[in-house]
């Protein structure tokens, strides 16, 4: 049965309905996190200004905003400059009735614009703080600056990528900010639970360095226990062969094959029509197989090769063999198999420009992802992709109760910008 | 809800019962969720978890009792041995899942269910039971059959596309890095299922759990949205590719070797251009690095990439790592040591942060390690220190103390290899 079909139809809360989240600062992990807790329920507000736009809105560079929705998308947005004095104060005034504050900006800047969190608990005694850092909020590297792509050096895992004697081995994305944004999350519906238990209320301090560290593996005991550093060895493992990627046809194609098992090898072996090189009795064993690994890989590229990666792959796990085609954009974008499941959504945005208030920016059609975490009967849901400063009205005025004359005054002086 | 008469917020998470039938691919689940204070109990084959017959082993010596993998993956989880291939030992799960807050599991899909011991069969003995499914391709859909490892995961989310140098094939990230997105999510999901059945729906929970369908491969997918894949196909039909170490649009941007191993370095404003410009001038003398033709924003240097780049490594190979790192951050720029793990072991920041839990092993072999558990700091939690458990360590605690099985009916399991 699917998790679909588990569905009630019984229309249900979000788990965390009624809790109210405060997000103030820029980037991937911290807005993850808002996505995450807004997508579940939560009411996230997300305080921003037009005077200092995120970066991410810059990047990519194909359509400047359009990949935002992946990381704003479920928050209310609003726009308030926090340096200016009345700024500060409705910022506290927010956190006086949140559940949680969260934030990645750095100690003395928080301290210069006076929002340290023992002015948030003066307003809020039981608010939920989470603090996330880069290298961390105390000790010897609490000034230093790092940034998302950099820090995969930094966490240890580019040494332990690629093969020995290469440059460390990198992957073009900011590895460790993921990790961070989905901890963050778990750890505060935590802390909520804890709360509503015991009355008492946490302040955590994440770092994007630590969250890349902890998932180093292993190597980490292996160095302790036996003084040794792990060994890189590109695509191959310390047990299953074939294991690797192998070419297909057409421009920078592959397939990943993996058999871990010699029932798998016999279903390779079979999808390959038993020629008579992979008889031989070398390849009848694991550690045979794992002996001979380069003769064995040459001589199943070379039937991969003239192959399609997709079909290849369809063929290959009807064999019962782990295989997998290495995905470009195209492949995951037309999936079948991500379409069934509504991976990906459309969604609108809005094309960030420079000097320009966000509510001016023209409207654009663009793609995001939905969270990988299928719930049967609280669906997460895909979330409203709202633009800057969208939901100003309601929090001021609702939700902050001032009066509108009040909110067109701080406009027109540039605190709620 | 369960009676947390006991807690008193000691741990961040209240110690919810979870059984763990993960294997590698996604025990960090249950790991997070035990690191911070569930009450994680492993269900293993009588024969163990096989990862516990995976090395690393001290001395390289295979024991059951020191796979260093299987101590990575299960700190603080309890441990009770269960042949869910019998009868008799399907019916003790049945009994250990009636009184479970959760379950995890990632065998194929249909495994649990054509056992008789899958959700819909579990919920209705215990309809607030939350159960996470983390299999390779999700539950549902066109390959959801599909069989994956760390490695066909990373080829199938695409992640391997970006990894590695361009002229060169996909490669693995070396961490098994698809272990960890797909076990948050997962963890993620279970605590905001506990929270709706506990203190949701409306503030005194819904009394009810559900399914959580959690896929690695688009787990991973999530985990390199800078590169966003799907969006570039569709604005401009252009497929991500593989950058490899050093960027040639922002430079310097990536590793370079110094004196004694590798620095990571990236240069994006004009401010931190002159700052690096001054720098490579004081120490090599150059004057052309100063030149107007390289001033700017992080772009307008991508020309001349070949010379800045040798003017580069004609300064950082005066220095050490720790060098540049520090003095680079002192002149305000982004400098990083490439480290492994010897460097992460015995870096500052990471010890006075309390990020390494020391855990004593009774095991004279092995002794007290540092593990990789304190991702949180807090002065008001911390996360538990307890080693991996043996083999079936609470195996007494758990059915005789809990289930209520006496002596004889305990010996009997044994006897039968159930337990």
């Amino acid at each position: 049965m699917t998790s679909t079909a588990r569905t009630s139809s019984i229309a249900r809360t979000s788990p965390l309905a009624g809790i109210r989240v405060v997000e103030f600062g820029p980037y991937v992990a911290l807005p993850l996190t808002g996505r995450i807790l807004g997508s579940l329920g939560a009411e996230v507000i997300k305080v921003e200004t037009n005077k200092v736009l995120d970066e991410m809105a810059f990047i990519p560079a194909w359509s400047r905003g359009a990949g935002q929705p992946e990381y704003q998308r479920g928050k209310k947005r609003i726009t308030l400059d926090v340096r200016t004095p009345e700024g500060r104060d409705l910022m506290l005034a927010l956190a006086g009735v949140s559940d949680v504050f969260m934030t990645n900006f750095r100690r003395n800047v928080l301290d210069r614009w006076g929002i340290d969190f023992p002015a948030i608990r003066e307003r809020r005694a039981d608010c939920i703080i989470m603090w996330q850092t880069g290298l961390g909020g105390h000790g010897p590297y609490y000034t230093y600056k790092s940034f998302g792509i950099l820090v995969q050096h930094l966490s240890g895992v580019s040494l332990m990528t690629g093969e020995a004697d290469e440059p460390p081995g990198v992957v073009n994305t900011s590895y460790s900010d993921y990790h961070t944004g989905v901890f963050q999350p778990a750890a505060i519906i935590a802390a909520l639970m804890r709360r509503r238990l015991t009355g008492k209320t946490a302040t955590m301090e994440s770092s994007i360095f630590k969250s890349g560290v902890a998932t180093c593996g292993p190597a980490l005991l292996d160095y302790q226990v036996n003084n040794r550093m792990p060994e890189r060895r590109g695509n191959r493992d310390a047990y299953a062969a074939p294991h690797g990627v192998y070419p297909c046809a057409g421009i920078d194609r592959y397939i990943a094959i993996s058999a871990a098992n010699d029932g798998q090898w016999r279903g390779l072996r079979g999808a390959m029509g038993d020629p008579g090189w992979a008889a031989a009795p070398e390849y009848e064993t694991r550690i045979g197989r794992r002996r001979n690994e380069t003769a064995l890989d040459d001589g199943i590229a070379a039937w991969t090769r003239p192959q399609d990666s997709a079909e290849l792959m369809g063929a290959l796990q009807a064999a019962g063999v782990p295989a997998g085609l290495v995905a470009q954009g195209q492949d995951l974008h037309d999936s079948r198999h991500l379409q069934s499941r509504k991976f990906y959504q459309d969604t609108r945005y809005w094309e960030a420009e420079r000097g320009v208030k966000a509510t001016e920016w023209a409207e654009g059609e663009s793609v995001s992802w939905s969270i990988p975490a299928r719930l049967s009967e609280t669906p997460i849901a895909f979330g409203e992709y709202r633009n800057i400063g969208a939901d100003n009205a309601y929090v001021f005025g609702e939700l902050l109760g001032l009066p509108s004359a009040e909110i067109a005054r701080l406009e027109e002086g540039g605190v709620i910008y | 809800m369960p009676s947390f008469d006991d807690y008193n917020g000691e741990t961040l998470i209240p110690p919810y019962r979870i059984l763990d039938l993960t294997d590698r691919r996604a025990a960090f689940c249950g790991r997070l969720l035990a690191d911070y204070g569930a009450d994680v109990v492993k269900v293993e084959p009588p024969a163990g978890d096989p990862s516990r017959r995976l090395g690393p082993y001290p001395d390289d010596a295979p024991h059951t009792e020191r796979s260093l993998d299987f101590m990575f993956y299960n700190t603080n989880k309890r441990s009770i041995t269960l042949d869910l291939e019998s009868p008799a030992g399907r019916e003790l799960f049945r009994r250990l899942a009636a009184d479970a807050d959760a379950i995890i599991e990632s065998f194929d899909r249909r495994y649990l269910d054509d056992r008789g011991i899958g959700f819909d069969a579990l919920r209705a003995v215990n309809p607030g039971l939350v159960m996470a499914s983390v299999t390779p391709f999700g539950g549902a859909g066109e390959w959801a059959d599909y069989l994956g490892d760390d490695l066909v995961v990373m080829a199938a989310s695409g992640y391997m596309q970006i990894t590695g140098e361009p002229d060169a094939p996909p490669v693995r990230q070396g961490n098994e890095h698809s272990h960890y997105p797909a076990a948050q999510y997962a963890a993620l999901g279970i605590l905001a299922a506990l929270y709706h059945r506990d203190f949701g729906d409306g503030d005194g929970g819904s009394g009810t759990g559900q399914h959580i369908d959690v896929s690695a491969q688009e787990a991973l997918i999530t985990y390199y949205t800078d590169a966003h894949p799907a969006l570039l196909w569709r604005r401009l039909g252009q497929n991500v590719t593989r950058v490899g170490t050093n960027s040639t649009l922002v430079i310097p941007l990536g590793a370079y070797p110094c004196k004694d191993g590798w620095i990571a370095a990236g240069v994006i404003t004009p401010r931190e251009w002159d700052a690096l410009a001054q720098w490579i001038h004081e120490v090599t003398g150059n004057d052309e690095v100063l030149s107007d033709a390289y001033r700017g924003g992080n772009q307008d240097r991508a020309e001349h990439i070949d010379i800045i780049t040798a003017m580069f490594l004609e300064f950082a190979e005066n220095f050490t790592v720790q060098e540049l790192f520090h003095e680079g951050q002192r002149r305000n720029l982004v400098f990083l040591p490439v480290n492994d793990v010897a460097d992460l072991l015995a870096d500052p920041q990471l010890a006075e942060s309390g990020f390494w839990t020391d855990i004593e092993h009774e095991d004279a072999a092995i002794g007290t390690l540092q593990y990789p558990l304190g991702i949180f700091h807090s002065d008001e939690v911390a996360p538990g220190k307890r080693p991996a458990p043996s083999l079936g360590a609470d195996n007494l605690a758990v059915f005789r103390g809990e289930l209520g099985l006496n002596s004889a009916e305990l010996a009997a399991l044994r006897a039968d290899g159930i337990i």
